[in-house]
């Protein structure tokens, strides 16, 4: 089975909502990353709120960059 | 710079995946909801491969996706494979509160039992068929496609006069911030504060539990939901658009 590029997954919480729908989530290892919401999240009207934690798959191309996977239930 | 080829490849009837290298670099996913309707996603680093993927999935039957207003690079995505808006979706946060509206005369607001708030659910969705229509309601009230709907008294506080059900409003506290789902009020009792005086009980008592705000989408054509939320106090956060491609159109 192929596996994802980049493949980098890790658990953060939401420490702020931004403008463009974009996020900044605090990850376990204390580093800051900017993330937007993934199509599967949005096409379920999930919400993400502050002090959520998400789990973020960052972008291969860009560390600080990521994609919010998944909402936890807190 | 990516100049490597990549390939499309549906691995299943819902989903496709976008393959580089032995990489999977895109996902395409297709979700048919119990309205009858599919919503499709497309979650890529790269719009060559977004672009592969939405051509891929086309299909001879009206698709739709959800995209934030202001996320501009995922709605040029969209556009680009044929989507146009269909229906605009203000976000609100709404402030809990105790109840400061009055009550119409003759209305009691209370909890809700299932047999006649079936009823007064098929007599909503009567009215909605005879006037606006349904392309203009959200997935709440869209027809269902699966059998019997079902419904959940317990989310579910509704207006009664004469000992029948006239209004309703649905609140899911599953979230730490509640989710007002839908409110709806007989066509013969609009514009008598029914809406209104439901909205103000659960926001009341949302407030006694505990909760500091819900939220709640609106129709942006809908001026009537519009201007109830914002006479709450409700704070609008942002919007969503709701495309649609239908068959034949142009990508």
């Amino acid at each position: 089975m192929p596996r994802t590029a980049g493949g980098i997954e890790v658990e953060g919480t939401v420490v702020e909502c931004l403008r463009n729908a974009n996020f900044r989530v605090e990850l376990a290892n204390g580093h800051k990353v900017l993330a937007h919401i993934s199509g599967k999240i949005r096409k379920n009207y999930i919400k993400i709120l502050p002090e959520d934690r998400v789990l973020v798959e960052l972008s291969p191309y860009d560390l600080t960059r990521g994609r919010i996977i998944f909402r936890y239930r807190n | 710079m990516h100049t490597s080829p990549f390939t499309i490849s549906r691995v299943a009837g819902n989903q496709w995946h976008a393959i580089e290298n032995d990489l999977v670099v895109g996902r395409g996913h297709a979700t048919r909801r119990l309205d009858g309707r599919t919503f499709l996603s497309i979650d890529t680093w790269r719009d060559t491969v977004f672009n592969r993927l939405a051509a891929a999935m086309v299909a001879d039957q009206p698709q739709y996706t959800v995209v934030d207003e202001t996320d501009h690079d995922l709605l040029t995505n969209w556009v680009l494979a044929g989507f146009t808006t269909s229906r605009r979706e203000a976000e609100f946060v709404v402030p809990t509160g105790p109840s400061r509206a009055t009550v119409p005369s003759g209305v009691v607001i209370t909890t809700a039992d299932e047999a006649p708030l079936r009823e007064l659910d098929q007599a909503i969705r009567d009215e909605v068929e005879a006037g606006a229509g349904w392309q203009t309601m959200p997935a709440e009230v869209l027809p269902w496609q699966g059998g019997t709907r079902p419904i959940d008294p317990s989310n579910y506080t509704v207006a009664v006069r004469d000992g029948r059900y006239v209004g309703l409003v649905r609140v899911a506290t599953m979230t730490r911030r509640p989710r007002i789902g839908l409110v709806a009020v007989r066509a013969a009792e609009q514009r008598r504060g029914i809406a209104r005086a439901l909205l103000d009980h659960v926001l009341d008592g949302l407030h006694s539990w505990g909760f500091e705000a819900a939220t709640a989408e609106v129709d942006e054509t809908n001026t009537a939901a519009l201007a109830l939320f914002e006479g709450l106090g409700a704070r609008r956060t942002g919007c969503s658009l709701e495309l649609v491609r239908r068959p034949g159109q142009a990508a």
